[in-house]
């Protein structure tokens, strides 16, 4: 820069950068990496005083919405959703809203345990050479899809068992039941997808699907559809559920089943439908007798009637979700409920039932490993089997339930542990390896379901690593090539870049996407610029549910642990889900329902406290067969008196100053049982509660709006 | 009661900026809060003062519940926020003027370094949305690397609500003042009405006939909040589908 350069020529200057900003982004060569500079030396493309924005997918579900980060002077300073993006054009949830309070958590790993990488990598290739590839196991989480791509490579190169993906998130969603249940249906596996947004009327048998569901946001989309559409009427939302979830708070008609009984009811429904519009019974509702039905739900048989009314007027969606699947008997309830949408005739049809796209790079559906299977794994854990362990994005110390005894069995394994936060996990772990967080990662991410295309969402590093920390495929990589051999043969990359390079090159030619190129490199800038990559047509699959209405599904009564006189129902939080607690500005946004903040508590309905003689903020001690709780109640209007819940997501015993020892670990109280398609029965519990005298106030946002009349001078009731 | 001159007074309302929420889709997410915090350097105030009523939220998700179970409704969510009122009752008590009308933006301006912490617009604003620093919280490091430099840091002692992302607003009308014409409508908006996965939130130009904003608020039923009041709000709710 002369010295001529004139005040008045910096600012044209700097007026350009504004207006190319837009342009520039993400078209750097390939191998890009991002640096924090001093103001001296600004990473490229930035100017002082004007911010840069780089495309990349979020990481805090496994959805794959795509995000635009505005960085500034090599800092992220907000994340947006990316307007470009198919899956999510443009929206965010709260959680992807709060993905920097991850990035710049002041807990989190900042380096690798044995202190220094060499050393640690040396780790990794000492377990690839010492033990045999039978002896090795991978436990992967739901992201990211291209780092459970190379580990595949690899273990299929290695000998070694496929890895495994587990999330908290799919056991509550019941993943493995939905896409069982399709199975069984249509004979073709995936995932199911629910056109909401273009339905009449959706009856939703526990499916939180504003929440934490599949794909929130797009749902939320959907959601939106069915209420306001240019093209049809008001749609109505019905929910089945124990306890009334923010999805069933939206819901036009909110019917409180007992739990374990969604299927039978499900049944009776479509059984008084089908004789509301006459012609035959349909060969799947013969066995069911609604008024039977209503008694063994708890519900009166006329609120059933008045449901089977609408279902029978209307071309109705039917939706098994999470919390009806964890049962003994989900896997007849999913089924149940899929053959229901028969009757609306909906396969394959707009606002009906579809199987999930599948992403460019994906040749067959392949969905994450039920409990039943983690169970499998803790075996193996036990008996020796296995005996080194590598975990990746997931914390299967706090995710799995604890009665599942995943965290005594890592007693006989050694553990690798790639966490980017201090989990549980990683405290049990003899080496740490930490990854960068997912806002300075290179990937890319299969979007499972949610859209009509077939998407591969795109990460790429915003800012650079803050801490020592090491992308674990570049640690994979260096290991596999210190173990030489089928190792090396496997992974032959220089770097994480060079394998997702190779990985996107067989989408070079294809046609149809959403932009083209005449070279890997020139597709890898685009893909960067773009945030991922996807097809323009359709990909959604039409199943065949032709023969639903002829089977015969036997709804039979789900089973219950325990002899305490409350159902239990463990949920997600939503705004926390598995992995938020950490991040202090979800904890204090107030939960959609209670509005409590920072804390855990235990919904009982005002009649059922009132019988047990608690108010707010009692501390009551819950126990099951597997475990017992102590935390406070909140007087919840929207649930059955003979139920309780308790959200999902407290309880941790590391993860940070700001998640460590609040609240309580829903987890605690579950089983291990099994439903037929081997996800939890975390519904299959029952609970005794009883007062224990204390009081712990909880931290909530309505006792300063008044809703029971507090500081208003109105009445407490 | 609402008279009837009331209602001729909200109609000439005079707002440049505008904001309407569409209760009917609104999920209560909480996503609308997270990005106000992120974007405007909210600091959070922990389990103690958040208990006490000390949380900072700009923006917060009403509900409220109707009828006894089993026939429980939650009434539909609703986002409150500063309404930008035409006639705030905030701004005639400060007596330091760190809340005035702002002639250009037609907004209720908080000026942070004139505040000195009296909390009378807080006690009058018939809304309550103005959350005070009742402390210095603590941003351990390295959290402060996510500070928006369009945005001040406030400290304890001064009072803050909504400002409608005011530091966008500006940037939009930065941007376009260079390139010699008027902000256009939808060319930027609120850090809420971004994120909102439902787009229940539309934030735009009040004063151009037809921008969606004023469209929306036309053509479906419209209502403001303690509209008897005659504070003028600018932002409007729209209830029932």
């Amino acid at each position: 820069m002369s010295e001529q350069f004139s005040r008045r020529d910096f600012l044209k200057l700097a007026g350009l950068g504004a207006a190319t900003t837009a342009i520039l982004t993400g078209c750097g060569p390939a191998s890009r990496y991002v640096k924090r500079e001093p103001y001296q030396q600004m990473p490229e493309y930035n100017s002082v005083g004007q911010s840069t924005y780089y495309a990349t997918t979020c990481r805090e579900c496994a959805a794959g919405c795509g995000l635009v980060v505005r960085t500034y002077q090599g800092r992220a300073i907000k994340a947006e959703g990316n307007a470009n993006h198919p899956l999510n054009l443009g929206k965010t949830c709260a959680r992807g809203q709060a993905t920097l309070h991850g990035l710049y958590n002041p807990d989190r790993v900042q380096g690798p345990s044995t202190g220094d990488w060499d050393s640690a990598i040396q780790s990794v290739a000492d377990a690839f050479k010492n033990y045999k590839p039978g002896e090795i196991a991978f436990l992967m989480g739901m992201a990211p899809d291209h780092l459970f791509d190379l580990v595949g490579d690899l273990t299929a190169a290695a000998g070694m068992d496929a890895p495994i993906r587990y999330g908290a998130l799919s056991m509550f969603e019941s993943r493995a039941t939905l896409s069982k249940a399709a199975e069984n249906l249509f004979g073709q596996p995936g995932l199911p997808w629910f056109d909401v947004g273009n339905a009449q009327a959706v009856f939703s048998f526990g499916a939180n699907f504003l929440e934490t569901w599949l794909s929130p946001v797009a749902y939320t989309r959907g959601f939106v559809g069915l209420r306001q559409s240019e093209t049809k009427l008001r749609g109505v939302l019905v929910q089945f559920e124990a306890r009334m979830s923010a999805t069933g708070a939206k819901a036009d008609h909110w019917v409180p089943l007992r739990p374990g009984t969604e299927g039978l009811v499900a049944l009776a429904i479509g059984k008084l439908a089908s004789e509301l519009r006459g012609g035959a019974t349909p060969r799947i509702f013969s066995g069911v007798n609604p008024a039977e039905a209503a008694e063994q739900a708890g519900v009166e048989l006329e609120a059933l009637e008045a449901m089977a009314q609408i279902f029978a007027s209307n071309a109705v969606l039917a939706i098994p979700g999470g919390a009806a699947l964890g049962q003994s008997n989900g896997l007849e309830t999913a089924e149940a409920v899929l053959a229901l949408n028969a009757l609306s005739d909906n396969f394959g049809k707009p606002g009906g039932v579809y199987l999930s796209a599948l992403a460019p790079n994906q040749t067959e559906y392949s969905g994450p490993a039920s409990t039943e299977e983690m169970a499998g794994l803790v075996e193996k854990m036990k008996s020796g089997a296995i005996k080194a362990l590598f975990v990746h994005g997931v914390s299967p110390v706090f995710e799995l339930p604890a009665a599942l005894g995943f965290k005594e069995a890592l007693a006989n394994v050694e553990l690798f542990s790639f966490a980017t936060f201090p989990d549980e996990t990683a405290k049990e772990a003899k080496h740490v390896l930490p990854d960068h967080h997912g806002l300075e990662s290179w990937g890319y991410q299969r979007v499972a379901t949610g859209v009509s295309q077939s998407v591969l969402s795109g990460s790429q590093p915003v800012v650079s690593p803050y801490y020592n920390t090491r992308a674990t495929a570049d640690v994979l990589i260096a290991a596999a090539q210190l173990a030489g051999g089928k190792f090396a043969e496997a992974l032959p990359y220089k770097d994480e870049v060079e394998f997702i390079q190779t990985k996107l090159a067989a989408l070079l030619g294809e046609g149809d996407g959403s932009f083209s190129a005449p070279d890997a490199a020139t597709f890898m800038a685009y893909f960067q610029q773009y945030g991922g990559w996807f097809k323009n047509s359709n990909a959604l699959i039409a199943p065949d549910g032709s023969g639903a209405l002829n089977g015969s599904i036997e709804a039979g009564e789900a089973e219950f642990a325990g002899e305490g006189e409350f159902f239990f129902v463990p949920f997600v939080s939503p705004t926390l889900a598995e992995a938020g607690a950490n991040k202090p500005w979800l904890q204090e946004l107030p939960d959609p329902t209670t509005t409590v903040m920072w804390n855990s508590w235990i919904e009982i309905n005002p009649a059922t406290a009132h019988e047990l003689g608690v108010e707010d903020d009692d501390v009551v001690k819950v126990s099951s067969e597997f475990g017992a709780l102590e935390l406070p109640v909140y007087r919840y209007p929207a649930i059955r008196p003979d139920t309780v819940a308790i959200a999902f997501g407290q309880g941790h015993t590391a993860y940070g100053r700001y998640a460590e020892n609040r609240g309580v670990h829903a987890g605690d109280l579950l089983g291990a049982r099994f439903n037929e398609a081997g996800d939890l029965a975390f519904g299959g519990v029952k609970v005794r509660v009883e007062k224990t005298g204390r009081k712990q106030p909880l931290s909530r946002m309505e006792s300063i709006m008044g809703v029971y009349g507090v500081g208003l001078g109105g009445e407490e009731h | 009661m609402i008279r009837p001159e009331e209602i001729k007074m909200s109609a000439e309302e005079t707002g440049k900026w505008g904001m309407v929420i569409d209760q009917d889709i609104c999920t209560g997410c909480q996503a609308c809060v997270a990005a106000c915090a992120m974007e405007n350097n909210i600091t959070f105030v922990g389990e103690v003062d958040s208990g006490y009523g000390r949380s900072m939220h700009w923006i917060r998700i009403e509900r409220f519940w109707e009828g006894e179970y089993p026939e429980v409704k939650m009434t539909p969510q609703q986002p409150m926020m500063c309404q930008q009122c035409g006639h705030a009752n905030c701004e005639p008590v400060c007596p330091a003027f760190a809340t005035v009308h702002s002639q250009a933006e037609q907004l209720n301006l908080q000026v942070y370094n004139r505040c000195v912490g009296t909390r009378y617009c807080a006690n009058n604003c018939p809304y309550q949305v103005r959350a005070f620093n009742w402390r210095d919280y603590q941003r351990p490091e390295p959290l402060q690397n996510q500070f928006n430099p369009d945005v001040t840091v406030r400290r304890m002692g001064v009072m803050e609500k909504c400002t409608f992302c005011i530091q966008r607003i500006h940037k939009a009308q930065d941007t376009a003042k260079s390139e010699g014409r008027e902000v256009r409508d939808g060319e930027f908006t609120t850090a809420c009405a971004q994120a909102c996965p439902a787009n229940a939130i539309v934030f735009g130009r009040v004063d151009q006939p037809e921008s969606l904003v004023s469209q929306l608020k036309h053509r479906r039923h419209g209502v403001k909040h303690l509209e008897e009041l005659g504070t003028l709000p600018n932002v409007t709710y729209i209830k029932g589908g």
